[in-house]
């Protein structure tokens, strides 16, 4: 009898660890998510290989081909890509320090044709990426507090169980009206993502095709971003990820953007 | 003839050299035609072929740019734009070889970046990579953090190359007597006493992007030393002896964004420039005077059109009003780009405005890129207002014109 009450006991205790365990992810709120989606631990540098693919509606491919490598300073995050392909872009190289603070990214672009590293404006984040279907914004440039954040659902996609987040931005002129993102319950990583237009029509629909894990993180290597109005789509690939291989400060630097790779 | 066939050879073998050593291969073909507004002439039938070998390694690295034109006639114009090699250090690189140096923050404009001279032979119209001389350089540059140290040392000097007697370019300069000239001292001979030296220093922070800068230097158009002579029968001639002059230049420029907004500024201050004077004292008809060169611009973006301005001054300080050249001259530029159908149409128009004189160039152009190869461009020069001005004196040469280019 007393061990019956012992097993009892602990069934209900399991059950309300459980219980508390839940009430406690979801009370959650939509910008805690976010948060925790936008500090999710990618490590403290990351080297990769990307490889964009502009699809038209006609099935028409444009192949752009970039080497990236970025660092976590702590405050600032610096991130510098290097364009090998198409040919009358290559050795084009692009800086971007992002800051923690509310302060504006500082931007640099060398041209070889130009021969000079060249501050550029920042204020352009809604600007379309290379021709591509995703802005600046999309890639991640984007403040936590640039949106404000609510928790509509819960939704289980392929499997994963995901919190769906509604993000409309306090920029009343922002492209997006809003945004939905899925984002991982378990890991908080987002799955997928739509994007509204001004009129409050779905824009676009960014698809997360393969997360890996690279020396300990997850890492998306395979997304797709799909403009429904334009049917044109953009494909993303990342390859050759390399985490923690301690890139030195100097790689982010004038030097290294007018030496090249 | 036998030397079309003597390059086209060598150009072959440098390409097998190239491939079988692994070496990077990128370049363009290119097709420039344009035709005059005034008398419907062509104004330049020319097709390129710029080749660009790069082999890039941890330590050392090199590059070789070899560039051919063809004009309308059978004419064939090689260029070695570039050639040159770098080695690695730690702190330090070193570049070896001619090469084209560009300094400073304008845009269009040559303030500070007098390392690498001009090549005027079209005026101001061929592409900035175009528009300027490789020249013979050791280049030490020293890395301290974000900071950078740059000594240039030019061995042999290279002068502005200033359009042929005959090109629509060429700007005859009236006389009241016919002259002589006497070219004798028109070439610098290459040795130490008369190498060109540099420096700079350079930071690129978050807050400021700035380069100070030196140059003990000649200045790249030579001073025209006029002489009255009188023979035995007391009729007088003009004998003009070319000459290039030293010239210390210091200066510096700076870039910063403000609220979205990119501001940009360079100044150089030249010391002791020469300039043509009507002061019957003044010997060979030429004065020294300091010289200042500076501008203002900025860079801003509205809706999804990039824009950029800029004011430009050249003044003569302690100018005296026998000097030939107006003591202040005041031009503005103006740029507008607008990329459409995911950077595939691009529209820019680019203009020079001469405000002393009310003349300006204008030049709109639109690009259609086929693909990541193939481009058409159209565009126009268009010279308008005073024809005593930099721009207006080209009234007679706007042109419309077309580019293709396949680029690999």
């Amino acid at each position: 009898m007393r061990h019956l009450h012992l097993k009892s006991f602990l069934i209900v205790m399991i059950i309300a660890m459980g219980l508390i365990q839940n009430v406690s992810s979801q009370s959650l709120s939509g910008k805690e998510i976010v948060e925790k989606a936008y500090n999710r631990e990618t490590g403290e540098d990351q080297t990769s290989n990307l490889t964009m693919t502009l699809i038209n509606k006609h099935g028409d491919q444009r192949v752009r081909k970039i080497k990236q490598f970025r660092k976590d300073f702590g405050n600032i995050e610096k991130s510098i890509m290097f364009f090998q392909s198409p040919a009358d872009i290559k050795n084009t190289s692009f800086m971007n320090w992002a800051y923690d603070s509310e302060k504006n990214d500082d931007q640099w672009i060398y041209l070889p044709a130009l021969k000079r590293v060249k501050r550029i404006s920042s204020d352009s984040k809604s600007d379309y990426f290379m021709g591509s279907d995703f802005t600046y914004d999309d890639l991640g440039d984007r403040k936590l507090e640039a949106d404000n954040h609510k928790l509509l659902d819960e939704e289980t996609i392929d499997g994963k169980v995901c919190y769906i987040i509604e993000s409309i931005s306090k920029d009343e002129d922002y492209i997006y009206s809003k945004t939905i993102t899925w984002i991982i319950k378990d890991s908080f990583i987002g799955f997928k993502k739509e994007f509204y237009d001004e009129d409050g029509d779905l824009l676009k629909i960014l698809f997360i095709k393969e997360i890996k894990e690279v020396a300990g993180f997850l890492i998306i290597t395979n997304s797709e971003m799909n403009n429904v109005q334009k049917d044109h789509k953009t494909s993303m690939i990342l390859e050759d990820v390399k985490i923690n291989t301690k890139i030195s400060s100097g790689k982010f630097s004038e030097r290294m953007m007018t030496r090249g790779i | 003839m036998k030397t079309k066939k003597i390059i086209l050879i060598i150009f072959l073998l440098v390409n097998q050299f190239a491939i079988s050593q692994n070496i990077d291969i990128n370049g363009y073909v290119r097709n420039y035609t344009g035709i005059l507004y005034d008398k419907g002439d062509f104004s330049i039938l020319q097709n390129t072929l710029n080749l660009d070998f790069t082999k890039s390694g941890n330590k050392v690295a090199f590059k070789a740019n070899p560039i051919l034109y063809s004009y309308n006639t059978d004419s064939l114009d090689f260029r070695l734009r570039e050639i040159y090699v770098d080695l690695y250090f730690k702190n330090f690189d070193l570049r070896i070889g001619k090469q084209q140096i560009i300094w400073g923050k304008a845009d269009g404009a040559f303030i500070t970046d007098i390392v690498s001279p001009l090549n005027l032979t079209e005026f101001l119209l061929p592409d900035f990579d175009e528009i300027r001389r490789g020249v013979n350089v050791v280049k030490f540059d020293y890395y301290l953090g974000n900071n950078t140290f740059e000594i240039i040392w030019i061995p042999n000097f290279t002068p502005t190359k200033i359009p042929a007697v005959g090109s629509i370019w060429y700007i005859q300069t009236e006389f009241l007597l016919a002259p002589t000239f006497d070219w004798s001292k028109s070439e610098i001979i290459p040795s130490l006493k008369n190498s060109e030296i540099f420096f700079k220093y350079s930071a690129l922070t978050s807050k400021v992007d700035i380069e100070i800068m030196g140059g003990y230097t000649f200045d790249d158009k030579p001073s025209m030393h006029k002489n009255l002579l009188l023979d035995t029968l007391g009729n007088p001639s003009l004998l003009i002896k070319p000459e290039y002059h030293r010239l210390f230049v210091s200066g510096g420029s700076f870039s910063s964004e403000i609220k979205g907004i990119v501001l940009r500024g360079e100044a150089a201050f030249y010391n002791g420039k020469y300039f043509q004077t009507e002061d019957p004292f003044a010997i060979d008809a030429l004065v020294q005077k300091d010289y200042l060169h500076y501008l203002i611009g900025l860079d801003f973006i509205i809706g999804n059109v990039n824009f950029s301005t800029q004011f430009i001054q050249e003044t003569i300080l302690n100018y005296d009003n026998n000097m030939f050249k107006e003591k202040t001259e005041n031009t503005a530029t103006f740029l507008a780009r607008y990329n459409m159908f995911r950077e595939t149409l691009h529209f820019e128009l680019f203009t020079y405005i001469g405000l002393t004189n009310e003349d300006a160039l204008i030049r709109p152009k639109i690009t259609y890129d086929f693909d990541d190869s193939f481009s058409i461009l159209f565009g126009s020069n268009i010279f308008i207002g005073d024809k005593k001005g930099r721009f207006g004196q080209y009234k007679d040469n706007s042109m419309a014109y077309i580019k293709l280019k396949y680029s690999f």
